[in-house]
């Protein structure tokens, strides 16, 4: 608990057992300790609000907050309460009243430091940045400290930065905090280095690129002194945005003079020269050539300062990169201007050769490469293999064998060049024989090289694991074109090289893939659970998780992802509240905004919005009309049908789509093409998703009982507009179900290894998106049925009739479609069949809705049927009939059990099957398996096995849940 | 670490948080959103009193992806945070590290690194069991021109001892 003050005070000391009951989470001891203390103190207000903490503790939120109001609205001007009710409303997640608080407190106490600065902190955790401005002054007019001016100074930019109006940031907050500087300046009351950072921030918002420079270079930039370069750094970054071509060309130059290995100051050197070539620029006679010195303005010179930084290198005790990696890259660009060869730099191919020899040896060498192989000719690709080879030390134990590496640099050279044919499309362009002998060959490398690794411990990865990754990546190349066996092979090698190399990243993320492309969700969970995913990794690749948990029928796995992210996304919302506020008070200014931002990205991220809407359907589907009513379980997720909390115009994509390595050329390698279509279709199945969801949440809202009778009244009571909200919902599903189609159309083919496609393809081509459309059209003429009572409604009836007719054959169409068998044997190997297990998946959801729908229609039938019985009871007549819709229904409901049955019985079928596939008989004829090899296959294919069968386990479970709520509907 | 652990010290510490970027464009592009993810940072932080001669600086966290090993930029980054640890004035740079970890404990002694002493069980595992040993190793900074803060104390001490 906070600290707390005044220890002489009598009531600190009658207050002490309660906190420490509330320090060692005994809330009840708390609650109880409180209530004495009470009795004989009424007015130890504080006590209540600590009971008040021990109430929300308990899971007693409404008890806890009418506690805390009647504390509150006497204003309390004591530490302990005011203190006492931070905590609590921040455990309420209620900052808000917090300032509230605090604004009472401190017009009781006008000139308390400290209320002030909390009221300031208060408003900071809500952003309410117009009141941190003024509590900033405010608090400055009570104790002149520079800190508290220079709050309210950000406060201003924070009102910039927020700002809708663009015109009203530039035009008034930046040029109000710029003045309130300048105020300061002008007085000589600048004090701290975050002060100017706070003047260089304005400045560069303000675009006064020019003042922002006198800034940094007179003397108040002395004091920007923490961060290293911060000056240099500052001054180049404002010389860009003026243009100042000479200036950033000295300086990126004096510093490359200081440290010839910084690239980013190569990038500036060369823009700035090429510029001044452009603008024809010359050095004014007689005078510096820049305020940063010397200026380089010609080809010439730009070409012996890079020998030059060449030959320094060769002097260095530390081999550097930077200098060989510049000449490339000022290749490169007198390439794209039409000019090379005349000025000597040399052929690309040798130079690359020479980066070769002198780094081939570190494992970067190929990233380094690969940035600069577009500067060889396709025809030079064999050649310069070759000559790259030629140069490894490599040898044969005997004549006719492979020529190995006999220490570690020789095989990370290898691996090298090896990763650059697959870059250059070497092994792309082999024959299948060819690349099977590759994948023996790098096979043999890996194994081999794994000697080199013995002493390295669990948490390094061996020297050789690429070798494995590029032979499964072949064997995955195999895969695509039809070759049915190399995807177990791909799965056996990762799994061997798991083997050695346990923390290996990539191979558990490549089996990730493959499991999940051939259905096999159980495994990922083990697999996922071991890359010991943290944090913002929950954002950035738990969509390898969620995109298939459920859609594989791994409901209880889906859940658990789910849950991990959102509690991951909850949390920061805090976390980010809590560190903007220490941001102010240490003065670390530049990062407030961004925090915000951060805080923004993940509050508009994709993947949020996904786990939040498919954690509730899943919800929904798990529970709703099971174990509680859907009435219950939408009231309880605060769900309805009105409220969309999705940020649809910010959504951010924050998916890492390339965690995974790969070596492959530009024009087979994920694009920005693929990830904005990726992330175009998401958002579109997301909207499908959300509008669904919002849909079912929509149900309970309509099925109150209504007498037939008063339907105006029920237009007064707001049932009507319910209605309306869900035939508008539905129509935006229609636009949204019409707009993906098209999407579709499209034939869009991701990369093997790019973002994972999502499940609408699926959800169209089996029929589940039309029965779902249809059972909300349906749920709108119950509606109709329901205002228009029995008589006169023939119409409405025989349309429900036919919809209930046709539902019951697109369901069966549905089923039709997840018959077959999951796993089959085929020439001696498995082949599996991920789309049924899919459609069985849908089947399951869509049954659901259907069901919730027909206990809607069985709400609004029920009290038709008993008014009826009631009326034949009076009039003792027979001559009554039974309106069709009665009959339609109960035929419906039955329909709908006999199916289900069928599916049940159709998975325990499955069930049988896959536990009679006898995996040991399989012959694994492939010759290229070595008898080591067969055993991780046996594995893997176990594994599959075993997962389908858990699919269909749980998904069998649910659906028989499901069957038990049939029996409820017979009305 | 979580996002709090990465916050506070970019609010107390920024000048000592790091991030080197290789010249491939695929490792561009990564902010602060994704900063876990990227190619090599070093975070420190300068802590203790001037007075008692303990202020320093802090190696708190330093990772190379492994692609970019073992082309000394973990000893550049040190570097880095011994330049601002001298310009703030202090007497050492000191960081834990697991015994087990030789790696490591071998490439801070080639920078010029000693063992001050041994911290018993600083390290434990996710259950909240004890795990590990740590060596507290210091490197003297130009401000102990006589190196005695970096002299080795010769018994163990626990985790709650060190300030």
């Amino acid at each position: 608990m906070a600290a707390r003050g005044h220890v002489q005070d009598p009531n600190d000391r009658r207050l002490r057992p309660i906190y420490d009951y509330l320090d060692n989470g005994n809330n009840k001891m708390a609650i109880q300790q409180a209530d004495k203390l009470l009795k004989k103190h009424k007015d130890l207000h504080c006590a209540k609000v600590l009971k008040a903490i021990g109430l929300q503790r308990t899971g007693k939120q409404d008890e806890a907050y009418a506690l805390a109001q009647e504390v509150a609205a006497l204003e309390p001007t004591d530490d302990n309460s005011l203190q006492a009710l931070t905590i609590l409303y921040r455990e309420m997640h209620r900052p808000e009243l917090v300032t509230k608080l605090y604004e009472a407190a401190v017009k009781k106490v006008p000139n308390s430091e400290e209320y002030h600065s909390h009221l300031f902190m208060a408003y900071a955790r809500v952003g309410e940045y117009k009141k941190m401005q003024q509590a900033g002054m405010a608090l400055y007019k009570i104790v002149p400290k520079n800190p508290y001016y220079f709050w309210s100074v950000m406060s201003l930019i924070m009102q910039s930065i927020s700002a809708q109006d663009e015109n009203l940031s530039k035009t008034m907050f930046l040029p109000l905090a710029e003045r309130m500087v300048e105020k300061m300046v002008k007085e000589d009351k600048i004090e701290a280095e975050a002060e100017v950072e706070l003047y260089y921030m304005i400045l560069e918002r303000l675009e006064k690129y020019k003042e922002a420079l006198d800034v940094v270079r007179g003397k108040l930039g002395e004091k920007l002194t923490s961060e290293l370069q911060s000056r240099e750094n500052k001054c180049m970054a404002m010389y860009k945005k003026l243009c100042r071509w000479p200036e950033c060309n000295a300086l990126s130059r004096r510093l490359l003079l200081k440290n010839s290995d910084d690239w980013q100051f190569y990038i500036t050197y060369f823009d700035s020269v090429f510029q001044l070539i452009d603008e024809s620029w010359t050095p004014p006679p007689e005078e510096e050539h820049s305020l940063e010195g010397e200026v380089h303005y010609s080809i010439e010179q730009a070409v012996k300062f890079i020998e030059e930084r060449i030959t320094e290198e060769s002097k260095s005790s530390r081999p550097l990169r930077g200098p060989y990696l510049a000449k490339l890259e000022l290749i490169r660009r007198l390439r794209y201007r039409g000019c090379n060869d005349e000025y000597k730099l040399g052929d690309p191919e040798e130079l690359m050769f020479q980066y070769f020899r002198k780094f081939g040896d570190k494992p970067c060498c190929f990233t380094d490469l690969k940035v600069f192989v577009d500067l060889l000719p396709s025809s030079q690709y064999t050649k310069f293999i070759s000559q790259l080879l030629a140069v490894i030390p490599l040898s044969a134990a005997a004549e006719g064998e492979l020529a190995l590496p006999s220490d570690i640099k020789a095989l990370q050279q290898h691996l090298c060049v090896v990763q650059l044919s697959r870059l250059l499309g070497i092994y792309h362009a082999m024959e299948k024989k060819q690349k099977l002998a590759a994948v023996r060959e790098l096979m043999l490398r890996y194994r081999h090289g794994l000697e080199f690794g013995k002493s390295c411990l669990k948490t390094e990865l061996q020297f050789s694991d690429y070798y494995c990754l590029l032979a499964v990546h072949l064997l995955l190349d195999l895969w695509l074109e039809g070759e049915e066996t190399a995807v177990w092979q791909c799965l056996t090698l990762l799994e061997e090289g798991l083997s050695h190399s346990p923390s290996n990243a990539q191979f558990k993320l490549l089996l990730i893939r493959i499991y999940c492309r051939l259905g096999a969700f159980e495994p990922v969970a083990e697999l996922y659970s071991s890359l010991d995913a943290k944090h913002i990794q929950h954002d950035t690749i738990g969509y390898l998780l969620t995109r298939y948990a459920e859609a594989l029928g791994h409901y209880a796995a889906a859940s658990q992802s789910c849950n991990f992210a959102l509690r991951f996304f909850h949390s920061n919302q805090k976390d980010t509240s809590e560190y903007i506020i220490q941001a102010y008070k240490y003065g670390a200014f530049e990062k407030i905004p961004e925090f915000i931002a951060f805080r923004n990205r993940l509050n508009s991220s994709l993947h949020f919005a996904q786990v939040r809407t498919e954690r509730m359907l899943l919800d929904l589907l798990l529970e709703a009309n099971i174990s509680t009513s859907l009435e219950e379980s939408i009231k309880s997720m605060s769900l309805s049908p009105e409220e969309d909390d999705i940020p649809w115009n910010d959504l951010r994509d924050n998916r890492d789509l390339t965690v995974l390595f790969n070596w492959d050329p530009k024009d087979r390698d994920i694009s920005e093409e693929h990830k904005k279509l990726s992330l175009e279709e998401e958002t579109m199945w997301l909207r499908i998703r959300s509008l669904t969801l919002r849909l079912v949440s929509g149900l309970p809202t309509l099925s109150h009982t209504i007498q037939p009778k008063n339907s105006e009244k029920t237009a007064e009571n707001g049932v009507s507009s319910k209605i309306d909200t869900i035939r508008s919902l539905l129509q935006q599903l229609e636009v949204a179900v019409d707009s993906g189609k098209k999407f579709l159309e499209q034939k869009i083919q991701y990369p093997v290894l790019g973002p994972p496609p999502t499940r609408m393809a699926g959800f169209f081509s089996n029929g589940s998106c039309q029965c779902q459309t249809s059972l909300f059209y349906l749920v709108s003429d119950i509606y109709e049925l329901d205002t228009n009572g029995l008589e006169d409604s023939a119409e409405i009836q025989e349309r429900i009739g036919n919809s209930f007719n046709s539902l019951v054959e697109r369901l069966t169409d549905l089923f039709n479609k997840c018959k077959g068998d999951l796993i089959e044997v085929r020439d001696g190997t498995l082949k599996t069949h991920p789309s049924l297990l899919e459609n069985l998946v849908f089947f399951v959801e869509t049954i659901s809705i259907a069901l919730w729908v027909s206990s809607y229609c069985d709400s609004v039938l029920r009290p038709f049927k008993s008014n009826m019985q009631k009326k034949k009871k009076k009039k003792k007549e027979s001559s009554l009939a039974m309106p069709p819709v009665f009959t339609h229904f109960l035929d419906y409901v039955a329909e709908l059990q006999t199916l289900t049955s069928n599916v049940i019985d159709h998975i325990r079928g499955l069930e049988i099957i896959l536990s009679a596939l006898k995996l040991e008989e399989l012959s694994l004829k492939d010759t290229l398996l070595l008898e080591e090899e067969k055993k991780f296959t046996k594995t893997v294919q176990g594994k599959v096995q075993s997962s389908y069968h858990h699919s269909v386990q749980e998904i069998g479970e649910l659906l028989k849940k499901r069957l038990d709520t049939i029996k409820k509907l017979k009305i | 670490y979580g996002i709090p652990f990465y916050l506070q010290y970019l609010v107390h510490w920024p000048e000592y948080f790091t991030v080197a970027e290789a010249p491939g464009g695929e490792l561009m592009g990564y902010n602060a959103a994704v900063l876990m993810l990227s190619v090599f940072t070093v975070m420190g932080k300068a802590e203790g009193s001037v007075a008692r001669e303990e202020w320093h600086g802090h190696v708190t966290a330093l990772s190379v992806a492994p692609e970019f090993q073992r082309l000394g930029l973990a000893a550049k980054l040190v570097e880095l945070l011994e330049e601002i640890s001298e310009k703030k004035g202090g007497f050492f740079v000191d960081l834990f590290v697991r015994v087990s970890n030789q790696v490591a404990v071998n490439m801070y002694k080639q920078l010029g690194y000693s063992v001050y002493r041994t911290v018993l069980e600083y390290y434990s595992a996710s259950s909240g069991e004890p795990d590990e040993d740590a060596y507290d190793m210091r490197k003297a900074l130009s401000r102990d021109a006589e190196k005695k803060l970096i002299i080795p104390v010769p018994h163990p001490v626990r985790p709650e001892d060190i300030e």
